[in-house]
């Protein structure tokens, strides 16, 4: 079979593939510390994926192991269907990545650098630079010397480096850092713009509102394995339930509940009672709640639901509260 | 491989560097420039006083000890800068994700600096013949004495015979057959005092003889002399410093790209070129030998033009770099083997370096 016939076949079988970024098993150390430990990963096509989990983690380093700038010391990946790195050249010719804070010649502008990042593309990819600049709004400073360029305009012009290879897959490593409100702002927008074209955007961020805001679907990893991954919605939907109750006796109300067969975990604040239900708990339990406080004579004045967000989800199930569920 | 466009976008890259191309053109450029434009003006000024401004002893100063290694030092600078700026500046990060080849990105160093390196060099070079061919001087000094330059042996031995006291007198001569003439402030003394003893009258016959005795042993010193530098001379000589350049691009582009950063690695290639080379090339270590001819800069003494000095003082000789005695011995097969074995194995290593580095 000649070359040819193999990329062919090669590119067929990337095309039919699901997922954006696939890994089985994926390891790293440097010296005694695993960075990565048996990373399973699955990133699917067309959505935008974040990538959570504490400091140390092991969120950029699998980000620099998918785009080849460190080796992987077990394991297998593939990028848009191109097992890596293998198919590297056709895998990342169609990636675009920001790792890290985005750093260019200073003393070249910043359409010269990315005149250089184009030669290193294909030819096509010098004709994206004028659309690349004024999509993320540089266009007007694209002559300015980097040297003088802010930390959010070093962002953009890392976003507009990856835009020049009209990507299928956006990694994106911390994208937010260095920007105002209103610079997140337009990255989520830019990002919500990108996965509507069809792009697949993966985002690692700590800013988990952002996260929560942008992304359909996300994966935790916590000392190098991933924990959790899925949409959104149906983690969140495993949460535990939180409710809030403001009554007239909170002692003697937790008293009654403990007493109880609900099963809830109570807690007496300044704010009442913070009540945590097991996830899966039905709905029924909270009218079950105000039943046995207002036959125990207690005045209830406000029994509120708290909605599980990603970041109350996030720091349930990572290793700094305990063991997961 | 390396696109034309990576090589054209490196080269603006390195071409943007203003500070680096300041210094490159100031050593290359700047340094002959201003030199022999003093000495034009100074000759033009006080001709008696300062002697014309080019011909062959300053192109043979000049090619040896600036061109050739400060050619070699600023090659070397801009070799380091493109193999260690875009690690040190971040920049090479975002070229690997670009999927592009390593071994691609680092090859297009090369043609882009050879670009900027080579005319440099060239016009430096240029320069410095230039002046040497069009300012220089009309009479050859030999030994102190102004003769004609460009004389046959026929030619030679003809004006010693014509001006027999100067020969006499002022050139060298160690041999036998030559009459006890003793030379006073005006020349020999052939007029014998009345009721001197011992010294026989000497006839012009005697003196014309013994000026061609003379000139006939010194004609192969004289023919060494040249007003200006031949033609075939200037190309070797062009082509000697280019491959100089090249091996300071090419090992410092491999030694900068090992190390992963520039500083380190153009201090290194100072102390290589003004240290190492002149002490390998003359010291004798007895059971270092072999190592001291694998050193590039050894292989490219013996490699200097014949009619150029070697650098480091001690003189060419006819033979150049080859034949000299002061010099570790090393054939001329040899020395080209070793400076292709410098120039293939530092871009490997360089390149192995760029492939292998955690971007």
């Amino acid at each position: 079979m000649s070359t040819t016939t193999l990329l062919d076949t090669s590119s067929h079988q990337a095309a039919q593939s699901r997922w954006a970024v696939e890994t089985h098993g994926l390891t790293k150390r440097f010296g005694e510390n695993v960075a990565m430990n048996g990373v399973e990963l699955l990133v699917p096509r067309g959505c935008a994926f974040g990538y959570l989990g504490p400091n140390g983690a092991g969120k950029t380093t699998l980000i620099r192991v998918l785009l080849g700038l460190t080796h992987a010391d077990a394991g297998t990946m593939s990028l848009l269907g191109y097992p890596v790195p293998k198919h590297r050249d056709l895998a990342l010719a169609r990636v675009g990545a920001i790792v890290d804070e985005p750093r260019f010649h200073g003393h070249l502008s910043g359409r010269e650098n990315l005149q250089i990042l184009a030669a290193a593309r294909e030819p096509a990819a010098r004709d994206r630079i004028e659309s690349s600049l004024e999509r993320v709004g540089l266009l007007h400073r694209a002559d300015d010397k980097v040297s003088k360029y802010s930390m959010g305009m070093r962002q953009r012009l890392g976003v507009a480096a990856c835009l020049i290879g009209d990507p299928e897959l956006l990694i994106l490593d911390e994208p937010m850092n260095g920007l105002d409100p209103a610079g997140m702002a337009e990255m989520r927008d830019m990002i919500v713009s990108l996965v509507a074209e069809g792009c697949t955007v993966v985002l690692s961020s700590h800013l988990l509102d952002e996260v929560e805001r942008t992304c359909d679907a996300v994966a935790i990893v916590d000392r190098g394995k991933v924990i959790r991954q899925g949409p959104i919605s149906e983690l969140l939907a495993g949460a535990s339930l939180a409710l809030q109750v403001e009554c007239s006796e909170p002692d003697r109300a937790r008293s009654l509940l403990e007493g109880s067969t609900i099963g809830a975990h109570i807690e007496v604040g300044p704010l009442g009672l913070g009540i945590t239900l097991p996830a899966g708990t039905a709905r029924e339990v909270i009218a079950e709640i105000n039943r046995i406080l207002v036959e125990g004579g207690i005045s209830v004045y406000r029994l509120q639901e708290i909605q599980a967000s990603l970041e109350s989800w996030f720091l349930q199930v990572t290793s700094r509260l305990g063991a997961p569920e | 491989m390396p696109t034309g466009a990576m090589i054209a976008t490196r080269f603006m890259e390195l071409r943007k560097r203003r500070g680096l191309m300041i210094a490159l053109i100031l050593v290359n450029i700047g340094i002959p420039t201003v030199f022999l434009l003093v000495r034009l003006l100074a000759h033009a000024f006080a001709p008696k006083s300062y002697g014309p401004a080019g011909g062959y002893d300053v192109y043979t100063g000049l090619c040896t000890g600036v061109l050739y290694v400060f050619g070699f030092i600023v090659a070397a600078t801009l070799g380091c800068s493109a193999g260690s700026v875009d690690l040190t500046e971040g920049m090479f990060r975002h070229l690997v994700v670009t999927g592009r080849s390593r071994l691609a990105l680092y090859l297009a160093r090369i043609p882009a600096g050879l670009a900027i390196i080579v005319p440099l060099v060239a016009a430096g070079f240029t320069i410095v013949c230039a002046v040497c061919v069009f300012a220089a001087p009309t009479r050859l000094n030999y030994d102190g004495v102004n003769v004609p330059a460009g004389l046959s042996r026929a030619g030679f031995e003809s004006w010693a015979g014509n001006h027999p006291d100067i020969v006499i007198c002022d050139f060298p001569y160690n041999g036998p057959g030559l009459p006890n003439v003793p030379c006073g402030p005006n020349g020999p003394v052939v007029n014998v005092p009345p009721g001197s003893q011992g010294l026989a009258q000497i006839t012009p016959s005697q003196l014309k003889a013994a000026a061609l005795l003379i000139a006939r042993q010194d004609y192969s010193g004289y023919a060494t002399q040249f007003l200006y530098p031949s033609d075939s001379l200037m190309v070797k000589t062009g082509l000697w410093i280019e491959l100089e350049a090249l091996i300071g691009l090419i090992v410092g582009l491999g030694l900068a790209s090992l190390l992963g950063q520039r500083t380190v690695a153009v201090i290194l290639m100072i102390v290589l070129e003004i240290i190492l080379t002149p002490i390998f090339s003359r010291a004798h270590i007895p059971h270092l030998l072999n190592l001291q001819r694998s050193v590039v800069g050894v292989a490219m003494a013996h490699l200097t033009p014949s009619g150029l000095p070697v650098f480091g003082g001690g003189g060419g000789g006819p033979g150049g770099g080859q034949g000299n005695p002061l010099l570790v011995p090393e054939s001329t097969t040899v020395a080209v083997c070793v400076v292709v074995a410098w120039l293939v194995a530092w871009t490997v290593l360089g390149a192995w370096r760029m492939m292998t580095r955690d971007a």
